[in-house]
């Protein structure tokens, strides 16, 4: 692995092993095999070094979630339970030990980060993670990968002060639950409007609660919402709030579902918006984090666009 | 349905013969709007709301010396001098619908609950209400969405729909069928799936059509 590259791609083959049924399920290994073959076609992808993480410890995973539900989880899978509570949430017999991977993907980047053997990370897992709730799966997510990041920064690197930004075309309710009531974590979210979108949260109007009062930023679109929406959000709400914040570390939540041709939402981005998303998020990293920035893959279905999409972040994450 | 499940019980009241410094202490210790004001018996006898109270207070604009004047007065001032007497109650038998009629007729922020006797048993506010309607048509539920269909009026609409959601699985929780001249007939589903689009192209393709926006 070349560790000086400009980005780092933390993924492994086991990802695609997390099998969700076949029939429609929409969160399938396809969208990983594409996302690759976007990148090797890549301009970029001369800049790209990629490695393989860790699983996340039990330590780690409970830090977020209850030791009930990491039970309740592997014995699901163990017992070949096809989902767990939800038809969404579909599993196989190595579903448990892939969510492990994935949540601890963010951990591997954060140790390579701090040790100065990376600043630029990228973690393409799945299952994907923002919709994971302390004690229940939602929305095909187990365990919440940007939280665990999150509480693992905060606790080995005393990196208190996280934001979570997620793009998401869905509000990301696992991650606004966990950082609601505290002050040194903040969520951003650009999703579409919750009364016409799952998860049916992340009303414009919840800013967080007691002592996180002022550390959740829901910034919900309209169905049709497009690039010219999401860049005016760029350009005068979120570097004012992230200036009056002063984050420590930044985790982007990336998901790629709001594009126009992805039926997962009635949110229509082109393209060329997760450039312009990369090279925002990049800049903010610039700013206030010494380059700093990991991400990590969400959502994103449809599979005619979703490489090029996340092609698209990494050409804007890289751009000088 | 009914208001007992959803007002707070054996709220905090007053007596009629409380100066008003205590009567403010305790509105600002708990945060509340309004204060019941009962006799011995516990019996409703008026509301006091932090409205009345501020306009008891003296007026921030006026000279120093009108203000202690009237600070001093209200000082000496007991509830019973500027509750409102004239107010409006729920029972114990009223349900949801009541509390929202009247919350709509006369816009108060919470309701005494009295029962047959005139005792205060509980308060309703318009939170609780809200919060009473949020659960009933499960807005902000995790992982739940409203889509619409349009009511062609079919006298088998509902079964078609019901029939088609439980034959493929789809989790809904609630079915609403409203008449509305001016949008047009709709209903309602709140569905449980993350796979909305697949939803709507289901009831699509078994020819129901989805109202958009």
């Amino acid at each position: 692995m070349n560790l000086s590259a400009p980005l780092i791609i933390v993924d492994d083959q086991r990802f695609l092993q997390h099998d969700t049924g076949g029939g429609d399920h929409p969160e399938i290994p396809a969208r990983l095999q594409t996302i690759h073959q976007s990148l090797k076609s890549s301009v970029c992808y001369p800049l790209l070094s990629f490695l393989s993480p860790q699983a996340a410890t039990r330590n780690d995973l409970t830090q977020v979630h209850s030791e009930n539900w990491l039970f309740r989880f592997e014995e699901a899978v163990l017992a070949g339970q096809t989902y767990i509570d939800h038809s969404d949430n579909q599993v196989c017999y190595d579903s448990y030990d892939i969510a492990c991977l994935a949540a601890g993907a963010g951990i591997s980047a954060i140790d390579l980060i701090e040790e100065g053997r990376g600043s630029n990370i990228f973690c393409l897992v799945r299952p994907p993670g923002h919709h994971a709730e302390h004690a229940i799966p939602f929305g095909f997510c187990f365990f919440n990968n940007c939280v665990v990041a999150a509480r693992y920064w905060q606790r080995k690197y005393h990196k208190k002060r996280i934001v979570v930004f997620d793009f998401d075309a869905h509000h990301g309710n696992g991650i606004q639950s966990a950082f609601e009531e505290e002050a040194d974590s903040y969520y951003i979210s650009i999703h579409e409007h919750p009364s016409f979108s799952y998860p049916g949260t992340g009303y414009g109007d919840e800013h967080g609660m007691g002592d996180g009062k002022g550390t959740i930023l829901n910034l919900p679109l309209s169905p049709g919402g497009n690039d010219r929406d999401v860049k005016n959000i760029l350009e005068n709400v979120i570097p004012q709030k992230l200036e009056e914040w002063q984050p420590e570390a930044i985790i982007i939540a990336a998901g790629f579902d709001a594009h126009i041709a992805d039926d997962m939402s009635g949110l229509q981005y082109s393209t060329e918006l997760y450039y312009t998303l990369g090279r925002e998020v990049k800049s903010w990293a610039e700013r206030f984090t010494n380059g700093k920035l990991l991400s990590i893959l969400e959502g994103g279905y449809e599979l005619s666009v979703l490489g090029d999409s996340v092609e698209a972040y990494v050409r804007g994450i890289l751009a000088k | 349905m009914y208001i007992l499940r959803h007002m707070t019980p054996d709220p905090i009241t007053v007596s009629p013969a409380m100066l008003l410094p205590e009567a403010r202490a305790l509105l600002n210790e708990y945060h509340f709007r309004h204060l019941p004001v009962v006799d011995e018996q516990g019996k409703l006898v008026g509301i006091l709301t932090d409205r009345d109270l501020r306009s008891a207070y003296p007026s921030s604009v006026i000279s120093d010396s009108e203000r202690r004047l009237v600070y001093e007065r209200v000082q000496e001032t007991s509830v019973s001098e500027i509750m409102s007497t004239d107010c409006v109650t729920l029972g114990t038998d009223s349900t949801l619908d009541d509390a929202l009629f009247l919350f709509d007729r006369d816009q108060p922020g919470a309701l005494p609950v009295v029962d047959d006797d005139g005792r205060v048993v509980g308060i309703f506010s318009i939170r609780d209400l809200n919060a009473a309607y949020k659960t009933l048509f499960g807005v902000g539920e995790k992982g739940a969405v409203l889509i619409g269909i349009l009511d062609d009026g079919s006298p088998t609409i509902m079964t078609r729909i019901v029939m088609l959601l439980e034959k493929e699985k789809i989790p809904f929780t609630r079915v609403l069928r409203i008449f509305d001249k001016q949008v047009g007939d709709t209903i309602y589903l709140r569905i449980n799936t993350f796979k909305i689009a697949a939803v709507l192209d289901l009831l699509e393709e078994n020819d129901f059509a989805i109202k958009k926006g």
